[in-house]
């Protein structure tokens, strides 16, 4: 057993000293006063910052666009993944070109392609397609509100890079199955939309269920890229940058950190929910 | 089967090409903006370019060390773009490289030793994911600083691998975890080392999910943009993607996304490459539905 320790040492150091440490400094900072701005050190208040965060109707705002774009996000790569796996499922003529396509959009470093798309969506300076651009971010900001366009736009960034690399998964996921299981609901069910439901979901319930964990956690990332890019005039807050913007701008850490960290259980949650779809009892398996 | 009619073929055909153009299309539109020259860029079609040109990407390389010259009344300035390039090799490849390490080693002692509690172990690596990150730096710089680390492309090779080891263990575990226990016990009956049937037999048959967990690595590593632009902030230590996001995008915007291209291309034609073992290995690791 001493090996298995030694060989769990090295991920576990680094998720440890990377995580661990920084998490804790953040529980116990939402529950002081703490900021750069006092003279005094962190003071303990309880749960004081929670209690703000509660009463506070920017903090629901945030939540609701928070649900909201994690919702729909994950909603919409979830379908476009499941209609990429299954177009891809049935060998044909041009299929390794489609599946390299379809792979494309997560092969793409998202670091980079971020900023292209942001640009180009929001172009900055005179080009050939900036005329377009402009007039489309403005019906869209005059429509739903100053900054929409640019939220939106990180959205449709989000679904398409996220479906990519659902579809993809749940083309492995399909690969799994044993093609004999498909063939019986063949014969089972005529109709296309009952075995989609009946056999196809069910055995790719571990897929999605990962799939569906990584992107919730995932889906934050690019809308934080942009909205450091642009130095936070993505106005729609969600609650990460909200709180980002109240620990850097503000200085107030202990509420930031209470902010930031709201959402934690309800992911956790989530999280057991899923498990017991991807990591079922050893009982269960066999 | 009888063949299907043709009415179908022609709707899947037609879908294919929908979600090909779909995952394509913004890929290409960046690509042909790279060979524009600046005439082109602002009056030629968007979609096409008649004039295409290798300047962009030269100027990337060789503004280095030019005298910064006024353009207009804004300052022009140089981008040490080799050293960006050079950052971003040794850092990707290194992550990777520590990625798989820590998370074979792992994966292999929670799949195949299984201490007490292993499946515990590898749920807390998985559920790491659910941190927030977004304030997260703050005391990660502490811990930076503690270290020495500050300014220091050194750093992301410690948080990258935390953000791609959750997801790498838990599918090389997986997979450990399925295979057959002969497969080591016969090499062990013949007087091997467990090191040396690990080493020999194991890791050569994990081959196709090495690669998915590299691929699924590289590609979340690559996505990074926020840890690399927080913490590395002098200019010769910056990676490809916190050097782009610090060009003058009104000024440079032609140069930058040359940038973007010159990043992105290697990327995709590595994973390209590997696309098929990424999804075998994906499929590899979890045939048992786990």
């Amino acid at each position: 057993m001493a090996t298995a320790y030694l060989l769990l040492a090295p991920a576990t150091v680094l998720l440890l000293g990377m995580l661990a440490y920084p998490l804790g400094w953040e529980v116990w900072i939402s529950f002081t006063d703490f900021s750069p701005l006092n003279d005094h050190g962190p003071r303990f208040v309880g749960l004081e910052n929670y209690r703000h965060l509660l009463a506070d109707a920017e903090f629901w705002r945030a939540v609701v666009v928070t649900v909201g774009f994690a919702a729909a996000t994950t909603l919409a790569k979830l379908a476009l993944g499941v209609a990429f796996a299954l177009l891809l499922a049935r060998p044909f003529r041009g299929r390794t070109l489609v599946f390299l396509a379809i792979f494309l959009p997560w092969a793409y470093p998202a670091s980079v392609s971020v900023i292209g798309w942001y640009w180009t969506l929001s172009p900055p300076i005179p080009t050939a397609y900036s005329p377009f651009m402009g007039t489309l971010k403005y019906t869209v900001d005059g429509a739903l509100g100053g900054g929409a366009w640019a939220f939106l736009s990180v959205t449709l960034f989000n679904i398409w890079r996220g479906s990519s690399f659902i579809g993809v998964f749940l083309l492995a996921g399909i690969n799994a199955v044993p093609p004999e299981l498909f063939e019986c609901a063949l014969l089972e069910s005529r109709s296309a939309w009952r075995r989609f439901w009946l056999v196809t979901v069910p055995l790719l319930r571990p897929f999605l269920a990962l799939a569906v964990f990584l992107s919730l956690t995932t889906a934050f990332a690019d809308l934080a890229n942009v909205w450091l890019l642009t130095a936070g005039r993505v106005v729609f807050p969600v609650v990460g940058t909200q709180a980002y913007w109240l620990a850097i701008k503000g200085g107030q850490f202990g509420p930031a950190s209470a902010l930031s960290l709201m959402l934690v259980p309800s992911l956790l949650a989530v999280l057991a929910l899923l498990f017991r779809a991807f990591d079922p009892p050893a009982e269960a398996r066999a | 089967m009888n063949p299907r009619p043709w009415w179908r073929r022609a709707g899947h055909a037609g879908l294919l090409l929908v979600a090909t153009v779909y995952c394509v299309f913004p890929i290409y539109f960046m690509f042909v903006q790279s060979l524009k020259t600046a005439q082109e860029d602002v009056f030629g079609n968007p979609f096409i370019v008649t004039n295409p040109t290798l300047e962009n990407f030269e100027e990337l390389f060789e503004r280095k060390g030019q005298p910064r010259n006024f353009v207009g009344r804004a300052l022009r300035r140089d981008y040490p773009f080799f050293v960006w390039l050079e950052n971003t090799i040794v850092i990707f490849g290194g992550s990777v490289a520590i990625t798989l390490a820590a998370g074979v080693a792992a994966a292999y002692a929670l799949g195949r030793l299984q201490p007490p509690g292993f499946r515990w172990w590898r749920r807390a690596i998985f559920a790491t994911y659910v941190v927030p990150h977004t304030i997260l730096f703050v005391p990660l710089y502490q811990v930076i600083i503690r270290l020495g680390l500050d300014d220091n492309p050194v750093v992301l090779l410690l948080v990258y691998p935390t953000m791609a080891l959750p997801f790498c263990v838990w599918i090389l575990s997986a997979y450990f975890q399925n295979l057959p226990r002969e497969i080591e016990e016969s090499a062990l009956v013949e007087g091997a080392s467990r090191a040396a049937a690990f080493y020999r037999i194991v890791l050569p048959m994990s081959r196709p999910v090495l690669i998915a967990a590299g691929i699924f690595a590289l590609g979340t590593i690559a996505s990074d943009f926020m840890i690399a632009s927080v913490f590395l902030l002098s200019e010769h230590n910056q990676t490809i993607p916190a050097g782009l996001a610090t060009m003058e995008v009104a000024l440079d915007e032609l140069l930058a996304v040359a940038g973007i291209n010159l990043m992105a291309i290697p990327v995709v034609l590595l994973c390209a490459v590997f696309a098929r073992g990424y999804v075998r290995g994906l499929t590899a690791a979890m045939i048992e539905g786990a």
